[in-house]
C-alpha cells in the first residue's frame, strides 16, 4: 500500500529546506499529470511528497533585457496565454499547444515536462532547440546553471541531486528575423503521446545564407538532443533542395546509429525525414 | 494541521460551499469528491488523465480530478456537475444537450459539460474549432461528438 507524508512548500527557501532534510525519499510534485498515475500503480513509492505548486515565485513568465525567465510551475495553458512568450518565443507556445488536452494543459507544467524527461515529451525538445538553461538551487550549494542539453542524463532522468530543484528556465531572446517551427505527429490529435515531433529554429542573414540552425527531433531517440550533424550540413549555405536531402539523410543516419534497426524503423525514418524537410521548407519559404 | 492517524484536514470550497474533510495524503481529489463527499456525478474512468470523465473546475480551470492529489486542493474552489444545475433548474448547457440529443449512454456527459462550461466562461463565443479543442480532453464512445459540438454551439448562439 502506498503511504507518504504530504507537504506544501510556501516559498523556495521552505522547499529547499524540506528537500535538504528528506533527500532521496522525497518526491516533488507540481502538476502531477505524469506523477500521479505512477503513485497509483506504485511504480513510485516516496516517503514524502513535496508540493511546489503554491510557491508564487516559481510560476509565471518574466521578460528581461535579452532573456526570458519561465518559472518551473508555469502551466502549459499559462504559456499558451503568455503575451511575452507569444511575442518572443512562439516556438514554446506552439509546443505547449500540443500537450495532452485542456485539462492536462491546465495542470501540467514546463518544469515537470523537463524534470520528468520523457523521451516523448512535447515541450522539452523545443526548450532544447532554444538552448534553454536551467537554474537549479539547493540549500547547501545555492544556485547553479546547467544547459538543458547537459542536464538530460537518460530517459526519465535528469542530472539533479536529491536536494536540488529547478527554480527557473532561462532562454535567450532570439535575434530579429529568427524563424521557429514545431510539428507533432501523434496517433490522434488530442492527448496523443508524440510518436515524433520536430522543433526547429532557423535564421537567414541578409544574403539568404543560413546563419543559425537548430534541429531537435523529439520522441525518436531515448534522449532528445540537437542534431548538429544535420545542422552543420546546412549552416553557412543557402537553402537548396539537394543540401536539404543530404541533411535529412544525416538525420536518419544518426537516428539509425543510436537506436539500431527496430520494428518501427521502416516507418519512422522516412517520416522523420519528411517532417524535417516539411518544417524547414515552411520556415524558409513561407514568406 | 490536525492529525488523525494518517489523515490530514483538507479545507476547500465545493460548489460554493466551504467544507472540511479528513483525507489520507495518498487520495486524489476524485476519491474525496466521490467517496467522502458522495458527489458521484463526477465519474471515475481511466484514472490516468486520458478520458476526461472526472473533469471538474478548479479555480476556474477544467482539470482531471484523478490527477490532483486531494491535499493539492487545499483552499481551492472546486465546481462539480452537482453545482452546474439542479434537476428542476437545468443549466443552459444541460438543456441544450437534451434538446440536441447529445447524450447517449451519458457516462461522459458530466465531464464534457464541465469542460464546456470552463470553455464558455473563458470564451463565450467559441468557433466550432475552439469547441472541438475545448472538449478534446474528453472521450465519448457513443455519439461521435457531432451532436455534443452542436449542443455546445447552440448555447453560444442564444
Amino acid at each position: 500500500m502506498q503511504s507518504y507524508e504530504f507537504y506544501t512548500a510556501e516559498s523556495v527557501e521552505d522547499c529547499l529546506g524540506y528537500l535538504f532534510e528528506k533527500k532521496e525519499v522525497c518526491q516533488v510534485i507540481a502538476g502531477g499529470t505524469d506523477l500521479i498515475p505512477g503513485l497509483r500503480n506504485e511504480s513510485i513509492r516516496p516517503t514524502f511528497v513535496l508540493n511546489i505548486l503554491e510557491i508564487e515565485s516559481m510560476r509565471g513568465v518574466i521578460e528581461n533585457d535579452d532573456e526570458i525567465r519561465i518559472g518551473p510551475t508555469t502551466t502549459f495553458t499559462e504559456m499558451i496565454e503568455s503575451e511575452i512568450l507569444n511575442r518572443t518565443l512562439p516556438l514554446l507556445v506552439e509546443a505547449a499547444k500540443y500537450v495532452g488536452g485542456p485539462q492536462i494543459r491546465n495542470r501540467g507544467t514546463i518544469g515537470g515536462n523537463i524534470a520528468t524527461a520523457s523521451p516523448a515529451a512535447d515541450v522539452l525538445p523545443a526548450v532544447l532547440a532554444l538552448d534553454g538553461v536551467l537554474e537549479i538551487q539547493s540549500k547547501q550549494a545555492g544556485s547553479r546553471f546547467l544547459t538543458l542539453a547537459k542536464a538530460i542524463e537518460a530517459p526519465y532522468k535528469i542530472r539533479l541531486q536529491p536536494d536540488e530543484i529547478i527554480t527557473g528556465i532561462l532562454i535567450n531572446k532570439l535575434p530579429p528575423g529568427t524563424r521557429c517551427g514545431y510539428e507533432k505527429l501523434g496517433r490522434r490529435n488530442a492527448m496523443a503521446r508524440a510518436r515524433m515531433n520536430m522543433s526547429m529554429v532557423i535564421h537567414l542573414d541578409e544574403k539568404g545564407t543560413i546563419s543559425d540552425l537548430r534541429i531537435v527531433p523529439g520522441a525518436v531517440l531515448p534522449v532528445a538532443q540537437r542534431f548538429q550533424e544535420a545542422e552543420k550540413i546546412l549552416l553557412g549555405k543557402k537553402p537548396d533542395p539537394q543540401l536539404l536531402e543530404t541533411a535529412a539523410e544525416a538525420l536518419a543516419e544518426k537516428i539509425l546509429k543510436i537506436t539500431g534497426i527496430r520494428w518501427s524503423t521502416e516507418y519512422k525514418l522516412p517520416v522523420i525525414k519528411s517532417i524535417f524537410k516539411w518544417v524547414f521548407n515552411r520556415l524558409v519559404f513561407k514568406n | 494541521m490536525t492529525k488523525d492517524k494518517n489523515k490530514t484536514l483538507l479545507r476547500m470550497k465545493v460548489n460554493g460551499k466551504p467544507l472540511e474533510v479528513m483525507v489520507n495524503p495518498t487520495w486524489t481529489l476524485l476519491r474525496v469528491l466521490r467517496e467522502e463527499l458522495r458527489l458521484t456525478g463526477t465519474k471515475k474512468g481511466c484514472e490516468q488523465g486520458d478520458c476526461g470523465l472526472c473533469t471538474v473546475i478548479l479555480d476556474g480551470k477544467a482539470v482531471n480530478a484523478c490527477l490532483v492529489l486531494a491535499l493539492q486542493a487545499e483552499s481551492k474552489e472546486i465546481e462539480t456537475i452537482e453545482g452546474l444545475g439542479k434537476e428542476d433548474n437545468l443549466h443552459p448547457l444541460q438543456k441544450s444537450f437534451i434538446e440536441n440529443g447529445a447524450v447517449q449512454c451519458g457516462f461522459c456527459t458530466p465531464g464534457i459539460l464541465m469542460s464546456a462550461e470552463a470553455l464558455l466562461r473563458k470564451n463565450p463565443k467559441p468557433s466550432v474549432d475552439e469547441i472541438r479543442i475545448g472538449i478534446s480532453g474528453n472521450l465519448c464512445r457513443c455519439t461521435g461528438y457531432s451532436k455534443i459540438i452542436k449542443a455546445i454551439n447552440a448555447v453560444t448562439k442564444k
